[in-house]
């Protein structure tokens, strides 16, 4: 797990927690406990939404550790400025990873799914101690280094998203796997950090 | 204090225009892999009216942004976007470990006074053709090389229909070779400021005439230079160039603006 503090954001919202789990084997269950835990009432629903405050991120659709903190940054940038546009920073993650401004499509495309076997799970909040356990109680699966995402992205559907492949980015890289990716990887970084102005 | 403000506040302020400063800073204070940022700040202009100000500050960190995905989508080499704010008026963009071209064409850096360099005697044309090369070694690039990548690099943007607005050699940076992105030196176009979108003729040949203007006031002898410029461009455009050709041919005759007389 990695932990990135960003001074500038009030402390409540300074400190990202970061961990990668490969071989998740809970999907269809996780993506059922959040359905489930949005709409519990009462004080029962609180506590359940509180064990599942996290943003569950399908890996697949990452291009590099990057992209995922332009789309973190600005989700708490939006917390801060009263400008989300869902109903928590979480949630704020999701949609900003997402081209278009569609929130369904968002959570359904790079969120937690049964088919999710790769999974990022950040939590934006103060400092907590124990995540780790907490998190291997919740998500069943291999916790990896952060860097194991290079095995794990999906550039096609990618570069499907985010309608790229008719580019001059994409042609002009000619079948050259590293160089397109690189290139796939500057312009959706790109995309996600811009994504406030383009509305 | 705003959040951007606050990181505008821990950054290093490293130039500073009319129109906006310049800082470079981290996102991140964590983390040994964190990158350097350059921070564009359209800071509040007290002259202009709160809301006209806000407005338009707004309008063009946006619009700078979106010139700058263009591009990338484009293939032209420009800096990835890392953040934006358009409320505090910050673009925040990958920093490009390098140099202006400006400045290793022998032009000197841009704060630098006119009558320092004409004073300064050893400017000799010969000793600059030199030292040119000198300074160009590090990149390992020749001068002709040089051109051509700036002729490719504006045609690849012209061709996404970007017209830049204020091509200067000062606007353009040969980023040192590295293991990445490509591990060889590549020109890269910067300051999206006054880019826009259009698919005119006129627009597109005004943009290479500032270009012209900026590289015969700010380099001697530049009209070989030049001349490497436009044929690369010429290669790149393909059949779009003979309209652009026509057209620069009466734009160097009239200058920038047309003449809206009848």
């Amino acid at each position: 797990m990695e932990v990135y503090r960003y001074q500038q954001f009030p402390s409540h919202l300074a400190t990202v927690h970061v961990a990668l789990f490969d071989n998740v084997t809970n999907a269809d269950e996780l993506h059922a406990r959040l359905i489930r835990a949005s709409t519990l009432t009462g004080s029962e629903g609180e506590t359940e939404r509180e064990a599942v405050n996290f943003a569950f991120i399908d890996a697949r659709l990452i291009a590099s550790i990057q992209h995922l903190k332009a789309a973190v940054y600005h989700a708490i940038l939006a917390a801060t400025q009263g400008g989300l546009k869902t109903k928590s920073v979480h949630s704020e993650i999701i949609w900003t990873l997402n081209p278009t401004n569609n929130i369904t499509e968002a959570l359904r495309r790079y969120g937690v799914s049964a088919s999710s076997s790769s999974l990022f799970v950040v939590r934006v909040d103060r400092p907590l101690d124990g995540l780790v356990e907490r998190l291997s109680t919740i998500v069943h699966g291999t916790l990896v280094p952060l860097d194991s995402l290079k095995d794990m992205t999906n550039w096609d559907t990618i570069k499907k998203h985010y309608k790229l492949n008719d580019e001059p980015a994409i042609r002009n890289a000619a079948g050259d796997k590293d160089v397109e990716r690189r290139k796939i990887d500057r312009i959706v970084t790109s995309s996600v950090a811009t994504k406030i102005v383009m509305g | 204090m705003s959040a951007t403000q606050i990181l505008l506040s821990q950054a290093t302020q490293i130039s500073q225009g009319a129109e906006a400063a310049i800082y470079k800073g981290r996102l991140s204070d964590s983390g040994l892999d964190e990158e350097d940022v350059l921070l564009k700040y359209r800071f509040h202009k007290g002259y202009r009216h709160p809301t006209l100000d806000a407005s338009l500050t707004k309008a063009r960190v946006a619009g700078e942004a979106r010139a700058l995905l263009k591009c990338l989508r484009a293939d032209v080499n420009v800096p990835a976007v890392r953040m934006v704010d358009a409320l505090e008026g910050v673009l925040g963009i990958e920093w490009i470990n390098g140099k202006s071209v400006r400045f290793l064409l022998g032009g000197g850096a841009e704060d630098e006074e006119v009558t320092e360099e004409m004073a300064d005697g050893e400017n000799l044309p010969e000793d600059a053709t030199e030292e040119l090369e000198d300074q160009l070694l590090e990149y390992n690039v020749s001068s002709d090389e040089v051109m051509t990548m700036i002729g490719t690099e504006i045609a690849k943007m012209h061709l996404a229909d970007v017209i830049h607005g204020d091509l200067t050699t000062s606007n353009m940076m040969l980023r040192l070779p590295s293991p990445s992105p490509s591990n060889k030196t590549e020109l890269v176009l910067i300051d999206f400021g006054l880019a826009y979108i259009s698919t005119l003729v006129e627009d597109k040949a005004v943009d290479l005439y500032v270009l012209e203007r900026a590289f015969s006031s700010t380099h001697p002898a530049s009209e070989p230079l030049f001349a490497g410029v436009l044929k690369a461009y010429e290669i790149r455009m393909g059949k779009e160039w003979k309209a652009i050709s026509r057209r620069l041919d009466d734009v160097r005759l009239r200058g920038r603006k047309r003449s809206m007389v009848g």
